[in-house]
């Protein structure tokens, strides 16, 4: 060995003079690049859709309760938990992140003497890079979901006002495939559905073109399917994670798409029509999608169903309110053929109160449902009102729906904007009449579904908001009435109500129609039901306040539908009438869980 | 009337007729809902009782300073007979009225008074009334004009 080999260990001494090339603190001194791809932040805007949780390929994350947090419509409550020992900072959570609320901060470096720290909720647990604003963001033009809805073929506003076609043509069923694809199958969407459907489930099913799935599983909640497909208020898409950067899932559409695919002759070997009888019978007040909701759900438990139904169809005001451009007849008799194909029961043109008494039910059956909606029309209570051109929107529908003339003229007023004013707007522009619809707030605080006010405006209809009726007076000539109107200005409601309008006595207007017609609330009638009874039932208002499983004070009587809930949409009725049929076996001895 | 205790006796009193007025209309009414609606009414007027009978045993002040918003509501709707199949949207109407003529009567008392004090306690009458008014204009609008 030479005497260089022995001593040259030693020169490494020198070095130790030198400025050093690694650091020794490098969390404080050394930050990461901009974007780099650090810790998970996640801001207010995360409602828990979990689409990271399903996205990720290392199962890092797991959706988790978070304390202080609460489950409500379109917030699962639950929020991200990331695993450390597992995530590889891939960011496919952050690019898929339906609310854009995930991010990478670019911190990358954590000391804890906590083992277990390497799990954290981003968001909500306090980590010191929860405010850093550097870090990987996803980039404005990159989208892993497709955001714009498929358009479903339709007629045109000059095509729809010459007739009663149905407007919405249907999804083809690569359409539908195409906008099934389009689900996060996050399920956000189903605590908002008021009957709780399986929405991604069904959705599931659509892209699998496996339509006797789809069946099922919309009858499992369901029996107005085909109905619902076409006119369901579809509370779910106003939750539905995919818009919030692009188009909601067209879910209403989505459940036609089942059912315009399964024949009605197919439902019974499909859904089964195995119904046993159980000995015990309920009769139902009212035809309509509350009652025979709940006639299917307890006719499959397997009582005997008899409907008391004062018309001489079945549908409510499905079929003598909602006009057939929206929901054609034939798409309704399927719904309610199948359900009666069941062994249900209905006594047409039998008025409970007239043709049969209250009291002769309770005695004749185990439990009664009570479904009779809200048809009568609130008056308009104004000067004038009694002048014979003046016309109540549910009539002018009805006699629509009865094939008969309504005699509405060329020139009409409408006065509301609900349902009900809409479709006679539309109706009557279908008859030919010019239409002005007016209305005491604004656009935006019309009930009517937003679909429906658009469709009226492109179908000629004029709306003139924030406009009071004041009084009704005769015109030249008898044929024609005229209304006398003032403009309103809204005021704020100091208990966070919707704001109100108030007349304003200077600014009034005169026209004059060849009818005019109002649309403006309806109320129920149920005073066939004999007063001592009517003492052991709540009500608020002039509606029915059931108790848990739509029952009333009045044991054997359970409640459902638009005279029972403040919801006034089918799909409520159609879940009350499940949750009674429910709550009537419950009461007659059936187990809970049916 | 010329004493505040006197004001205060004559408004209990007005208070008290228009509670009897809603419980005789209760036990006339043919429906058992109006029936309930009206006693509500009945027992929202003896709140108003025992609030101004609280104001004269000198528990509760009345206060004349608050904007009360007006919705004009009852202005250009017709007037009501009460009848014993009275529906609940007339039996708001009659309501509505009946608060809006007291809430006109306090006010014009106090216009044509000129002690500050019986003036003050008129112009706070008058508030009530119109809170009144304001209570039934909002349930008028919430549960019969839903859709308009
Ligand atoms: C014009 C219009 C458009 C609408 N559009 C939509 C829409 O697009 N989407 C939506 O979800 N909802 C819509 N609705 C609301 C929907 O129709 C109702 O919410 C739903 O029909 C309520 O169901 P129900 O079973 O409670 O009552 P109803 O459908 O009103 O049915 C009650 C049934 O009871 C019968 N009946 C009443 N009294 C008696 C008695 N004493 N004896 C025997 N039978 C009796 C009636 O004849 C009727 O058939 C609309 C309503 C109207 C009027
Ligand atoms: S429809 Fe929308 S909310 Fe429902 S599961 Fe699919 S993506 Fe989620």
């Amino acid at each position: 060995m030479s005497l260089k080999d022995l001593i040259s260990p030693f020169y490494v001494w020198q070095r130790a003079f030198e400025k050093p090339y690694t650091q020794k603190r490098p969390i404080e001194d050394r930050p990461g690049a901009p974007r780099y791809r650090g810790f998970h932040m996640n801001s207010e805007d995360c409602i828990g859709c979990g689409t990271c949780e399903s996205i990720c390929q290392n199962r890092a994350i797991d959706m988790v309760p978070v304390e202080g947090l609460e489950q409500r419509p379109g917030d699962s409550g639950l929020r991200p938990r990331f695993d450390y020992g597992r995530c590889c900072w891939c960011a496919l959570c952050v690019d898929i992140c339906t609310t854009r609320s995930l991010h990478l901060s670019n911190h990358y470096a954590w000391v804890t003497e906590d083992p277990d720290a390497f799990h954290f909720t981003a968001g909500t647990d306090p980590m010191p890079w929860n405010e850093n604003s550097l870090g990987y963001r996803r980039d404005d033009d990159y989208h892993l979901l497709v955001h714009d809805r498929i358009e479903m073929e339709m007629l045109g506003p000059d095509e729809s006002v010459r007739g009663f076609d149905e407007v919405m043509k249907g999804y083809t069923e690569e359409q539908a495939v195409l906008e099934a694809d389009r689900c996060v199958e996050c399920g956000i969407c189903v605590a908002t559905c008021p009957a709780h459907m399986s929405v991604p489930d069904y959705i599931r099913s659509v892209r699998k073109r496996d339509y006797e799935t789809g069946l099922r599983l919309l009858y499992e909640t369901n029996p107005f399917s085909s109905t619902c497909g076409r006119i369901c208020t579809h509370r779910c898409e106003t939750v539905c994670v995919m818009g919030y950067q692009g188009d909601p899932i067209a879910i209403r559409f989505l459940k036609r798409a089942i059912v315009d695919r399964v024949p009605a002759e197919r439902y019974r070997e499909i859904l089964g029509d195995d119904v046993s009888d159980n000995g015990r019978t309920v009769g139902v007040i009212g035809a309509g999608p509350g009652g025979m909701s709940a006639a299917y759900y307890l006719r499959r438990l397997g009582y005997g169903v008899t409907v008391y139904e004062a018309q001489a169809r079945a549908g409510g005001m499905l079929r003598y309110g909602v006009p057939s451009y929206r929901l054609p007849d034939d798409q309704l008799d399927k719904d309610i053929d199948y359900i009666r194909s069941l062994g249900v029961e209905v006594r047409f043109n039998t008025l409970v109160g007239r043709d049969v008494t209250f009291q002769s039910l309770l005695d004749t059956h185990d439990a009664v449902f009570l479904a009779v909606g809200l048809n009568q029309p609130s008056a308009l209570r104004i000067n004038g009102e009694e002048h014979p051109r003046v016309l109540s929107g549910l009539k002018v529908l009805d006699d629509v729906a009865n094939g008969l003339d309504p005699g509405i003229g060329r020139k009409v007023a409408v006065i509301g904007g609900g349902n009900v004013a809409m479709d006679a707007a539309r109706v009557s522009r279908r008859m030919g009449a010019e239409v002005t619809v007016l209305y005491r707030r604004r656009i935006e605080d019309m009930p009517a579904d937003p679909d429906e006010i658009h469709e009226s405006q492109a179908e000629g209809c004029t709306l003139v908001a924030q406009a009071i009726p004041v009084e009704i007076k005769p015109a030249a000539s008898e044929a024609q009435v005229t209304i006398v109107w003032g403009e309103a200005e809204m005021v704020a409601d100091d208990k966070g109500g919707r704001p109100r309008p108030v007349l304003q006595e200077d600014r009034m207007h005169e026209e004059t129609y060849d009818c005019v017609i109002a649309a403006i609330g309806q109320g129920g009638q149920i005073d066939f039901i004999p007063s001592d009874y009517r003492e052991q039932i709540e009500f608020k208002w002039n509606k029915f306040v059931p108790g848990d499983y739509q029952q009333t004070g009045l044991a054997k009587l359970f409640v459902g539908g638009d005279i029972a809930n403040s919801r006034a949409d089918a799909i409520s009725a159609i879940e009350d009438g499940h949750h009674a049929a429910r709550g009537i076996h419950r009461f007659l001895g059936g187990s809970a869980d049916a | 009337m010329n004493t505040v205790d006197e004001i205060l006796d004559f408004a209990i009193e007005r208070e008290q007729q228009a509670a009897d007025f809603y419980s005789s209309l209760a036990d006339r009414a043919q429906s058992a809902w109006m029936k309930e609606m009206l006693l509500s009414f009945s027992q929202e007027e003896m709140r108003h009782k025992g609030k101004l009978k609280s104001v004269k045993l000198g528990d509760r002040l009345l206060k004349a300073d608050q904007h009360v918003q007006d919705l004009k509501v009852s202005d250009y709707l017709v007037d009501i007979e009460p009848t014993a199949d009275i529906s609940l949207q007339d039996a708001l109407i009659v309501a509505m009225k009946r608060e809006k003529a007291a809430y006109r009567l306090y006010s014009d008392m106090a216009r044509t008074i000129d002690d500050p004090e019986l003036k003050q306690m008129f112009l706070g009458l008058a508030q009530e009334e119109a809170k009144h008014k304001l209570y039934f204009e909002v349930q008028y609008d919430d549960q019969i004009m839903r859709d308009n």
